[in-house]
């Protein structure tokens, strides 16, 4: 009888379930971001929470996706991500609206993940898509509100780490490599490991200034300087230059609006899910070693569902920023005051002055008797 | 707040302490038994070799000095900015003395420390494995039957021909790597570039 007992109560691996103060912290958290993308006239969207699987295209996702058949024998997956899925009613429920779209979105997506650090297989996220319109501007608007998000709510030392993965992706343009040298590259720049980028080469298969530049990328981090030392190392490859002009436009643009100070350069940044195709972004901030958040920009993504549109968006973990304000010690929202007990006299008379206290707008708590 | 490093108490102290001291870096005194030692403005963890990664990756120290086999065997998601040059070993998979038969059968059975490691070099050639994942001696397995073969680190290969091994194959080489924690190296940037700064320089010195 206990074991059973024991085996109803107990929790899966992955989940979490938020009591009290601890959600209500969650729910003041996200109210608080979602007033700043309302703020800047993003509209709500709430997809589905499981869609045909071919939806979610990524192919880092894909392992962690949940899956499974529908009665039709159509495949499914609970959403491991948003953007596919807002990607997917841009282009299909709103084809008829003009460019730009804004919308934005918070709730749990779903992936299998392995237990390690700040990752649940139930994740809460908070986030913002801003689909077509003028590129530059675009990444400044959601780079500015991805910050006041982060001021609203009070972190302290927060940090913007910008690269663009056209950087690594120019220096290989054209290039000819297998997929497996390709990704054990491209791991170890994003690991800042130049000893292990030198390794990763393919001895005789690239340029030696291609080879040069991809072991520096390793070490292109650190503040605005970076773009100048960069641009010197890069200046033989048109398009991984042509990817470095666009994140510096963005950062002046930045700086000139006076959020010069929250941000980093990150070049060797190109890690994320596969669908990016220009300026990536993480936010960090001390107390918390890993990324709150991040996003970046998606410009082929939209095509896939027939709608070819530049895209960028970002999103914050809401189990992270919980974590983040916690150890930095931010103060809890404060608890409700008591309710007002309201009881005696019998039932019927007891509900009807609880429901005058209601309209009122009095927190009641009913202790009625028969 | 001061930056805190994780150091492994293995074989690996030695060559950072010289290396700290050689870049002019404070390091905490060996006799001592406590497991967090603040010296001069560094905070140290000492810990277990495989632990490291851990306490790097989340945060609880801002970086720590790790051998490049454990980091393949954790995969932790830190930089890995420095090859610290010391600490040199291979990854091998080792096997009795003249033992062809057992590399043909159809599944490996492989004793190790670094069970993803081993399973993950023979899945990738084609070959199924069993793996007998051990804590230590790991040399003994072969001998007594519990396994065809190890995979193991080696600095010297003494161990392995004391136990009546061979190399069969060399599956990474390894070395000592400085690993920063990814938060720490963006939120904590002025810090922990004067602290890379002066490990790099030590290294090339």
């Amino acid at each position: 009888m206990n074991g059973v007992s024991h085996r109803l109560v107990q929790v899966p691996p992955g989940v979490q379930c938020f009591v009290g103060d601890e959600a209500r912290r969650r729910r003041q958290i996200e109210a608080d971001v979602i007033a700043v993308f309302e703020g800047w006239d993003y509209e709500e969207i709430i997809p589905p929470l499981f869609d045909y699987a071919d939806v979610f295209s990524s192919r880092a996702l894909l392992p962690k996706t949940y899956s499974f058949v529908g009665r039709d024998g159509s495949l499914l997956a609970l959403r491991p991500d948003f953007t596919s899925l807002l990607a997917k009613i841009a282009a299909g429920r709103l084809a008829g609206r003009p460019a730009p779209i804004r919308l934005y979105y918070s709730g749990e997506v779903l992936r299998y993940e392995p237990p390690r650090a700040g990752r649940q297989s139930e994740l809460f996220q908070m986030g913002l898509e801003h689909l077509g319109g003028e590129a530059r501007a675009a990444d400044a608007e959601v780079l500015a509100i991805a910050a006041e998000c982060l001021d609203g709510l009070g972190v302290r030392g927060f940090v913007l780490a910008l690269g663009h993965v056209g950087v690594f992706g120019g220096l290989l343009a054209g290039v000819d490599l297998d997929a497996a040298t390709l990704e054990r590259l491209r791991e170890r720049v994003e690991a800042k490991d130049p000893a292990g980028v030198r390794d990763a080469l393919p001895s005789g298969r690239l340029p030696e200034r291609i080879a040069e530049a991809l072991v520096r990328l390793a070490t292109l981090s650190g503040d605005a300087g970076v773009l100048a030392d960069a641009e010197q190392d890069l200046s033989f490859c048109p398009p991984a230059r042509a990817a470095l002009a666009e994140l510096t436009q963005v950062i002046e643009t930045l700086q000139s609006a006076g959020l010069g100070p929250g941000l980093t350069v990150d070049l060797s940044e190109v890690r994320g899910l596969d669908y990016y195709t220009g300026l990536v972004f993480r936010a960090y901030a001390p107390g918390l070693g890993f990324e709150v958040g991040g996003g970046g920009r998606y410009d082929t993504l939209l095509a896939r569902f027939g709608r070819p549109m530049p895209a960028v968006g970002f999103m914050l973990g809401l189990d992270r920023l919980a974590l983040l304000l916690e150890r930095q010690g931010a103060r809890p929202s404060a608890p409700p005051s008591p309710a007002e007990v309201v009881g005696g006299g019998g039932l019927g008379r007891a509900l009807e002055r609880a429901r005058g206290k209601r309209a009122a707008g009095t927190r009641v708590r009913f202790e009625g008797r028969p | 707040m001061s930056l805190t490093i994780a150091l492994s108490k293995g074989k690996l102290l030695a060559g950072t302490e010289e290396l700290f001291l050689r870049a002019g870096l404070p390091f905490p005194a060996r006799e001592g038994r406590r497991l967090v030692v603040p010296v001069d403005g560094l905070r140290f963890l000492l810990v277990k070799d495989m632990d490291v990664p851990t306490y790097v990756e989340h945060g609880v120290a801002d970086c720590g000095v790790a051998g490049r086999d454990v980091l393949l065997e954790l995969e932790p998601d830190v930089y890995e900015p420095v090859d610290l040059g010391f600490g040199r070993c291979r990854l091998v998979v080792a096997r009795k003395r003249g033992a062809a038969a057992a590399a043909a059968a159809s599944t490996v059975r492989v004793a190790t420390k670094y069970p993803r490691v081993a399973s993950a070099h023979f899945l990738e050639r084609g070959r199924s494995v069993e793996v007998v994942r051990l804590a230590g001696s790991v040399e003994l397995a072969p001998g007594l039957g519990l396994a065809d073969c190890i995979v193991d680190v080696v600095e010297t290969g003494r161990t392995l021909a004391e136990n009546g091994l061979e190399v069969a194959e060399e599956v990474a080489a390894s070395s000592a790597r400085l690993i920063v924690n990814r938060a720490s190296y963006h939120a904590r940037r002025d810090e922990m570039s004067r602290l890379l700064g002066a490990i790099a320089k030590a290294r090339t010195a």
